[in-house]
């Protein structure tokens, strides 16, 4: 009973990094055509995204199953229901994968502007925080977690600039105007990507420590 | 056994008061820009917050539920519904404040005023969320599937409200900071739309036992 249980919490965790790793490319491929001002790794992504979302439907269901089966109580409980948490932050990250392809296809509809921004540099920042968040998924490592809450902040400050630069881009020439929305928009699906890699660090500091640090920020700023 | 079932109610009881909590949220978020009404901004941060701490009550309770009572079937999928509604109306929540900011940053500023389709946005997408609910308490498939058939035309409404801002900012350079403000909007009422649809997926899933997620339902019929 007790070997079944870790067997399917390590089937989930499998699965679970390899999302990590899908979800990751995903974002890492779709900003770069629009650097590259192509659409032609957008079916890739595409192909991901099926893949992600199967992933996810099949995670849920092992851990319904296992709860059924196994009435695992305290920490096991916990570490499955995380691992569902988990699971949809992942997902949603492919979501916003997908999202960048849409906003880039609509930018690539216009004629070349030269306001890319710090667009790649932010996603950079934001998928170095999903690789830590996952790295602090697997080795249970706190202070890991804790430093993607603290990027959090910094991916923040890149999207404000951006925002700020790209406003100031509609404003001088109008003519760029389509061009920025699609940017600010992917700045934005940029800046939910790092707010889901947040989620998952916080999930990991509640099941380490037991204390929900959920809300914390916004607690802050009260 | 009976415990339980008095539990569970008390578990759907709190959840639906959190609901109504969010639901009035999001009316209140639409207030402040449509009614230009500040007054009410602060109302709305005070309620999102009540709802963080629900959440996070809700997500214990339920949590222990299922640990203590190992529940089966319908009881099991009520129970982790009930945790996947609670996730998605805090994040409604977080939606109606984003709303508020806008709307804050929008009242300063002279009224822009192009004939868009907010309101009616705003009104479909209220609609969308108090039938998820409904669908949830009445355990009521057809309301449920009638909400997921709503996303798609309050996804047309978004599309056509971004082509209708992106003229107007082409023809009043001026007004850009507004009308991106005003595209926001769109956007958050549109993700507060989505969240309903999930709700909506969820009652299915657990009246019928289907996951219709990714449409993966033709999957498993």
């Amino acid at each position: 009973m007790r070997r079944h249980f870790e067997e399917q919490i390590a089937e989930c965790n499998t699965r679970l990094a390899h999302m990590g790793a899908v979800a990751k490319r995903m974002i890492g491929k779709s900003i770069q055509c629009l650097v590259d001002r192509s659409a032609e790794g957008h079916d890739e992504v595409f192909r991901h995204e099926v893949e992600i979302n199967s992933l996810q439907i099949e995670i849920d269901k092992r851990v319904i199953s296992t709860l059924a089966l196994q009435h695992p109580v305290a920490t096991d409980l916990r570490l499955l229901v995380m691992a569902t948490k988990i699971a949809g932050e992942l997902e949603r990250v492919g979501d916003q994968a997908v999202n960048i392809c849409q906003n880039t296809a609509s930018l690539l509809k216009h004629a070349p502007a030269e306001i890319l921004t710090n667009i790649p540099e932010m996603a950079d920042l934001v998928r170095e925080m999903l690789r830590e968040s996952l790295e602090a998924f697997v080795r249970r490592d706190v202070g890991l977690a804790q430093r993607v809450l603290d990027t959090d902040d910094k991916v923040d400050d890149f999207k404000d600039q951006i925002f700020f630069q790209l406003l100031g881009n509609m404003m001088t020439e109008p003519v760029v105007i389509p061009s920025a929305l699609a940017l600010i928009l992917v700045a934005r699906n940029l800046e939910r990507v790092a707010d889901h890699a947040t989620n998952i660090a916080e999930e990991v500091i509640y099941a380490v420590q037991g204390r929900d640090v959920r809300h914390r920020r916004e607690d802050a700023e009260q | 056994m009976r415990h339980f079932e008095e539990e569970l109610d008390k578990l759907q009881r709190r959840l639906l008061e959190m609901a109504g909590q969010v639901e009035s949220a999001i009316h209140g978020s639409v207030r402040v820009l449509t009614g230009r009404d500040e007054e009410q901004a602060q109302r709305v941060l005070r309620q999102e917050a009540h709802v963080n701490q629900m959440q996070i009550e809700i997500d214990e309770v339920a949590t222990h539920l299922l640990a203590l009572h190992q529940p089966r079937a319908g009881d099991l999928r009520f129970l982790t519904a009930a945790i996947k509604i609670n996730s998605d109306l805090e994040r409604m929540g977080d939606l109606a404040v984003n709303i508020v900011e806008r709307a804050i940053d929008l009242i300063r500023r002279p009224p822009i005023n192009p004939h868009i389709d907010i309101p009616k946005m705003a009104e479909l997408t209220q609609s969308m969320v108090h039938k998820s609910l409904n669908a949830f308490v009445n355990r009521d498939a057809e309301l449920a599937r009638g909400v997921l058939t709503s996303d798609d035309a309050v996804d047309d409404l978004k599309d056509a409200i971004y082509r209708e801002l992106i003229h107007f900012m082409e023809s009043n350079p001026s007004t850009v900071a507004a009308a991106v403000d005003l595209i926001f909007v769109a956007h958050n009422l549109e993700r507060i739309a989505d969240h309903a649809t999930n709700i909506a997926e969820d009652v299915l899933f657990l009246v019928k036992g289907i996951d219709v997620r990714h449409h993966a339902e033709t999957a498993e019929e």
